[in-house]
C-alpha cells in the first residue's frame, strides 16, 4: 500500500522522467508511466528541493512511520541468538547462544517439520495468488462485456461483499460448506445430487485437498474486490482503440484478447508483484482455523508453526528464527516476481 | 477457619483511607476498610475458563459493588485459546490486576508476570489466603527448576476443608448416554470392557439411527488441539493406570510414555474396527472444541471418552432442556486383568488458580479481594447464592433448596444473571465443608445432591443401587506421593519434545483410526517410526526427575 503511495508521490514530484512525446493520437495512456530506458538521472539540486519542500515535508510522516514500525523492531531479531526468557527484563539481558536456535530449527525432527511448513507456505501462497489473479482477470473481462448496467452493479456487489467478512467467519462458513450433508455441507450435497461422488467427501481430512481449499476460499472472499482494480484499469483504455478494431472487423473475443488484456497488462504485473509481497503475511488465518491434526502435513504454514512452537510453548527464540526465515522467503518471492517482470520487459516496482 | 474470620475483623490491617472508609454492615463487608463502596475499586481480571462472562444485571456483581465497592472487568479466555494468549501477554509485559489461569507450563510464573506472595501473606492482612496455602506451600511453590520457592498461585480446586464429600463425577471416563443403558435393560456395569461398551452403543444405534431428526452418532473422539488428550489418554486408563498424562508410572515410580506401546495399539485397533463399522463419528477429527460441545448438546452422541468437566456445558444445556436421558453415565472399561483406576483422589491444582500480576497498581486491594472471596460468607454467596433467595437454612443449620431453586440452578440463563461462574471457576475454594458442616456446594451436599436429581436420574440411580455418580466409579486408592505426573513443570526442551509427541499423535492417530482396517499395521508402524525419530528420552528423563524430586521434597 505504502509502496504504491510512494510511487505516486514520486511521479507527482516530477522525479520521474518526463513523459515521452506522444507519437500518435492512439498511443495508449499507460505509456505515460513507462520509464525511459537509458535516460540519465537528473541531479538533485538545492533549488529543486526548495521548490518541492511541501511535498517532501508531506513525505516525512510516512518515512517516520516506515522507520518506526518497519525498521526499528528489527532489533528484536537479537532474540534469535538468545535463550530468551521474558522474565529477565531487557532483551539485552539474556543468555546468548549463537546459532543454536537456527540449528535447532533446521535440523532433526523440527527441521523435517519446518521444511514441510515452508513448502506449505510457499505452495499455498503461490496457488492462492495465481488462482486469485486469474479469477479476478476473468471476472473483470466478463463484467466488462456486460452491457446491462444494473445487472453488472448487482454482480459486482455480490462478488465483493465477502471481502468485508473476517477470516474467522469465512473459515467457519468454509468448514460448514465442506462438512457432511447432515451438518449442512452443501458442497457434498451438490456433488452427491449430480452424481459426481458416491459418498460424501470429508474434504478437511484429506491432506491433498487442503491447498485447493485455501485457494478456493480466498478466491471466494477476495474475487470481487480484486476485480475492482482491473475494471478500473479497463475503463482507462482508450475507446478509440476498440472503434478502430471494430472498423478492422474484430469481434468480441478479438477485442478482449488484443486490446483489453494488453491494456491492463501493466496493472496485472504491478498487482502481482505487490501481492507477492504481502501474500505471505495473509496465510495464517485459514490454515489456523481450518487445519487439524489429520491434514497438518499440508496445512501448517510458517505462521501457524511460529504460533504453536514459539508463542504457545513460550519458545520465543525459535519463533523469531522462523519469523526471520519467513521474511527471507517473502523477499525472495517479491524479488523473483520483480525479476520475472523485468525479464518480460514490463513495468516493475523496484 | 474461625481464627481466620477473627483475623479479618482485627484492627491489624492498615487502612488506606481511614477518613473515607465507610464500612457497610453485614459479614460480607471488608472490616479492614480496604474495599468499601465509599472508596470504589475497579479490578481487571484475566480468567481462563470455558464459562461465559456474567450478564450485566448479575446479582452477585451488584453484591460486590454494594458491599465492597468492587467492580470487576473481565477478560475471559477459553482453555483452547489460552496458550497463545499467555504468550502474547508475556511478550507485551502488561497484565491485569488479577490473573486467573490454568497454565500447565507455568509460563506466567517463570516469565515474571506474577508477584511473590509470601511477603504479602506474612503481613497477616490476608488470613483466609494464608490458611488456604499454609499446609501445601512446599507443594505449591515447587516447580522443578525455574520457579523460586514462595512464588505460586492460589489453587482453585481441591484444597479441602473438613470432610471430602461429592456427588458428581468430573474425572475421566468412557461416558454413555442413559437412554442406551435404559434400552439395554440397565445392564451390569461392573467388569466393563471396550467390547461390551461398543456393543451397547452398536445395538442402540442400530435401533435408533436418528435422534431428534439428526443421525445418531455412536462414539465421538475429540482431537482438537489442546484437548487431544481425549484421544490420547485412554490407553493408560484402560491398562488400569491413573491419569498421569502422557506416561504410565510403574510400581518403582519410573515413568515411561505409552503412546507407542501395545496398550495404545490395542485401543486404536478397536477404534479402527469401530470406525469401519460406522460407530465412530466420521467428523471426529475435524471438530473444534466448540463444534464438539455443540454436537454433544444436541443429544445425538451416544458415547465418548472425556473428562467430566470438559463437556459440562453440554450436560448443562441438555439438563436445562429437560433431556435427562441424553446425559451421560461414566463407565470405566479396562483390559483383561486390569483394575480400573479412573477416579483418583482429588489432587490440588498447584498450577491453576489466581495470582496477582506484577503490573497491578493495587496489589493490596487485589489480594484483599481474593482474601475476602475466600471468607466463608462470600464462599457461601458464590457457591450457594443468597440465603432466602437461592437456598434455605434448616433448623439443623443445613442448607436446602426448593424445587424452584434447584430448577433455577440448572438454568443457564438464570445462572448468567445470578452466579459468577467464570470467576468462581478460578477462584480459590473451600472444597469440602464449611465450619458449620454444610458442604461447599449444593452438588457436594449429599442430601441436597440426591434431591437435585430429576426423577429420571433418581430412577437410574435406583436401578444400580447407587446414591451418587461418584459411586459408579472405582473406589479411590491413596494417590502416589508424586501424583499426578501431568502437572510436572518441564524445561523448554522437554516441552518441545512433549509437543512433538502430541503432534505425532494428532497427525497419525486419526489416520490409524479412520483408515482401512487392512492398513492398520502399516499406519501403526508409521506412527511408531515417527515417535522413534523424536527424542523421547528428554521428556521421560524430565518427568522422572520431576517424580524423584517430588518424592524427596513433598
Amino acid at each position: 500500500m505504502t509502496d504504491t503511495t510512494v510511487t505516486t508521490l514520486v511521479a507527482a514530484t516530477g522525479l520521474e522522467p518526463a513523459p515521452e512525446p506522444v507519437s500518435g493520437s492512439r498511443a495508449p495512456r499507460r505509456r505515460a508511466r513507462t520509464r525511459a530506458p537509458k535516460e540519465p538521472r537528473r541531479k538533485i539540486t538545492w533549488d529543486r528541493i526548495k521548490a518541492q519542500r511541501v511535498l517532501l515535508l508531506m513525505a516525512v510522516p510516512l518515512l517516520m512511520y516506515q522507520i518506526l514500525f518497519k525498521y526499528v523492531p528489527v532489533y528484536g531479531w537479537a532474540i534469535a541468538f538468545q535463550d530468551y526468557k521474558p522474565g529477565r527484563g531487557s532483551i539485552w539481558n539474556q543468555e546468548w547462544v549463537g546459532f543454536e536456535n537456527f540449528v535447532d530449527l533446521f535440523t532433526g525432527v523440527n527441521g523435517e517439520r519446518f521444511r514441510r511448513v515452508v513448502i506449505n507456505t510457499v505452495g499455498q501462497s503461490v496457488l492462492t495468488l495465481v488462482v486469485g489473479t486469474l479469477g479476478a482477470i476473468v471476472l473483470a473481462l466478463l463484467l466488462n462485456e456486460v452491457k446491462n448496467a444494473p445487472f453488472k452493479r448487482v454482480m459486482q456487489n455480490i462478488t465483493y461483499m465477502p471481502h468485508f467478512l473476517s477470516w474467522v467467519i469465512v473459515a467457519s462458513l468454509a468448514s460448514v460448506a465442506l462438512s457432511l450433508p447432515s451438518s449442512g455441507g452443501f458442497i457434498n450435497q451438490a456433488l452427491l445430487s449430480v452424481g459426481l461422488v458416491q459418498e460424501p467427501v470429508l474434504f478437511l481430512t484429506e491432506p491433498n485437498h487442503f491447498w485447493g481449499i485455501v485457494a478456493g476460499t480466498s478466491l471466494w472472499k477476495e474475487l470481487g474486490w480484486n476485480t475492482i482494480l482491473y475494471l478500473a484499469a479497463i475503463t482507462a483504455i482508450d475507446p478509440s482503440l476498440y472503434e478502430a478494431a471494430e472498423v478492422d472487423g474484430a469481434g468480441r473475443y478479438r477485442k478482449m484478447f488484443h486490446i483489453t488484456l494488453p491494456g491492463i497488462r501493466p496493472t496485472i504485473v504491478v498487482l502481482l508483484i505487490i501481492n507477492a509481497g504481502w501474500i505471505l503475511s495473509t496465510n495464517f488465518e485459514l490454515p489456523y482455523f481450518l487445519g487439524n491434526g489429520l491434514i497438518s502435513e499440508r496445512a501448517e504454514t510458517i505462521d501457524v508453526f511460529v504460533l504453536r512452537y514459539g508463542y504457545q510453548l513460550g519458545n520465543y527464540d525459535l519463533a523469531v528464527v522462523a519469523g526471520i526465515f519467513k521474511t527471507l522467503v517473502a523477499i525472495i518471492l517479491v524479488g523473483s516476481a520483480n525479476w520475472a517482470a523485468k525479464r518480460l520487459n514490463q513495468e516493475t516496482l523496484v | 477457619m474461625s481464627a481466620g474470620l477473627v483475623g479479618c475483623t482485627s484492627d491489624g490491617a492498615p487502612e488506606e483511607d481511614p477518613k473515607d472508609a465507610v464500612i457497610p454492615a453485614g459479614d460480607l463487608a471488608d472490616q479492614s476498610g480496604t474495599l468499601t463502596p465509599s472508596n470504589p475499586t475497579t479490578l481487571t481480571t484475566w480468567i481462563t475458563s470455558a464459562q461465559q462472562a456474567p450478564a450485566p444485571d448479575n446479582k452477585i456483581t451488584k453484591l460486590l459493588e454494594e458491599n465492597l465497592g468492587v467492580t470487576l472487568k473481565y477478560e475471559i479466555v477459553t482453555p483452547d485459546a489460552v496458550d497463545q494468549k499467555i504468550g502474547v501477554m508475556l511478550a507485551g509485559g502488561e497484565y491485569p490486576d488479577l490473573i486467573g489461569t490454568t497454565d500447565l507450563k507455568m509460563r506466567l510464573l517463570e516469565g515474571g508476570a506474577l508477584l511473590r506472595l509470601d511477603d504479602m501473606l506474612e503481613t497477616g492482612d490476608y488470613p483466609n489466603l494464608a490458611t488456604h496455602v499454609e499446609d501445601d506451600i512446599k507443594k505449591m511453590s515447587y516447580s522443578g527448576e525455574e520457579v523460586d520457592p514462595g512464588l505460586y498461585i492460589f489453587p482453585n480446586y481441591n484444597r479441602f476443608y473438613g470432610e471430602v464429600t461429592g456427588g458428581t463425577y468430573y474425572g475421566p471416563a468412557f461416558w454413555i448416554q442413559k437412554r442406551v443403558l435404559e434400552d439395554a435393560g440397565w445392564p451390569d456395569l461392573s467388569n466393563m470392557t471396550l467390547d461390551r461398551y461398543f456393543e451397547l452403543i452398536a445395538s442402540y444405534k442400530a435401533k435408533n439411527p436418528q435422534t431428534d431428526g439428526v443421525p445418531t452418532v455412536g462414539f465421538e473422539v475429540l482431537a482438537s488441539t489442546g484437548r487431544e488428550w481425549g484421544m490420547t489418554n485412554p490407553p493408560a486408563l484402560l491398562a488400569g493406570s491413573p491419569n498421569n498424562g502422557g506416561v504410565v508410572v510403574d510400581d518403582d515410580d519410573h515413568a515411561e510414555i505409552y503412546a507407542d506401546k501395545d496398550i495404545a495399539k490395542d485401543f486404536y485397533q478397536v477404534l479402527n474396527e469401530q470406525y469401519d463399522a460406522g460407530l465412530v463419528d466420521r467428523e471426529s477429527f475435524t471438530l473444534t472444541f466448540d463444534q464438539y460441545t455443540a454436537k454433544l448438546a444436541t443429544g445425538a452422541v451416544l458415547g465418548m471418552h472425556d473428562q467430566g468437566w470438559n463437556f459440562q456445558t453440554a450436560t448443562d444445556s441438555l439438563r436445562s432442556a429437560g433431556k435427562d436421558e441424553y446425559t451421560y453415565v461414566p463407565l470405566m472399561p479396562v483390559y483383561d486383568g486390569a483394575e480400573p483406576w479412573y477416579a483418583d483422589r482429588p489432587v490440588m491444582n498447584t498450577n491453576q488458580g489466581f495470582g496477582i500480576s506484577v503490573s497491578s497498581k493495587q496489589p493490596e486491594k487485589a489480594m484483599k479481594f481474593l482474601d475476602l472471596m475466600l471468607s466463608e460468607p462470600w464462599q457461601k454467596v458464590l457457591s450457594w447464592g443468597v440465603e432466602g433467595e437461592d437456598y434455605q437454612v434448616g433448623e439443623d443449620g443445613m442448607f436446602t433448596r426448593t424445587e424452584e431453586q434447584r430448577a433455577n440452578a440448572r438454568d443457564l440463563t438464570w445462572r448468567a444473571s445470578n452466579r459468577l461462574e467464570a470467576l468462581l471457576d478460578v477462584l480459590p475454594k473451600h472444597n469440602g465443608q464449611f465450619s458449620d458442616g454444610n458442604a461447599y456446594s449444593p452438588d457436594d451436599q449429599p442430601a441436597e445432591f440426591f434431591a437435585t436429581l430429576t426423577d429420571y436420574d433418581r430412577g437410574v440411580m435406583e436401578q444400580y443401587g447407587k446414591k451418587t455418580w461418584l459411586e459408579f466409579m472405582n473406589p479411590q486408592p491413596e494417590n502416589p506421593k508424586y501424583y499426578p505426573a501431568w502437572n510436572i513443570t518441564l524445561s523448554d526442551e522437554a516441552n518441545e519434545v512433549n509437543q512433538q509427541l502430541t503432534d505425532a499423535g494428532v497427525q497419525n492417530l486419526p489416520k490409524i483410526i479412520a483408515g482401512d482396517p487392512a492398513d492398520f499395521e502399516a499406519s501403526w508402524k508409521a506412527y511408531v517410526d515417527t515417535i522413534k525419530k523424536i527424542d523421547v528420552e528428554v521428556y521421560e528423563d524430565a518427568i522422572n526427575a520431576g517424580i524423584q524430586d517430588r518424592l524427596e521434597n513433598w
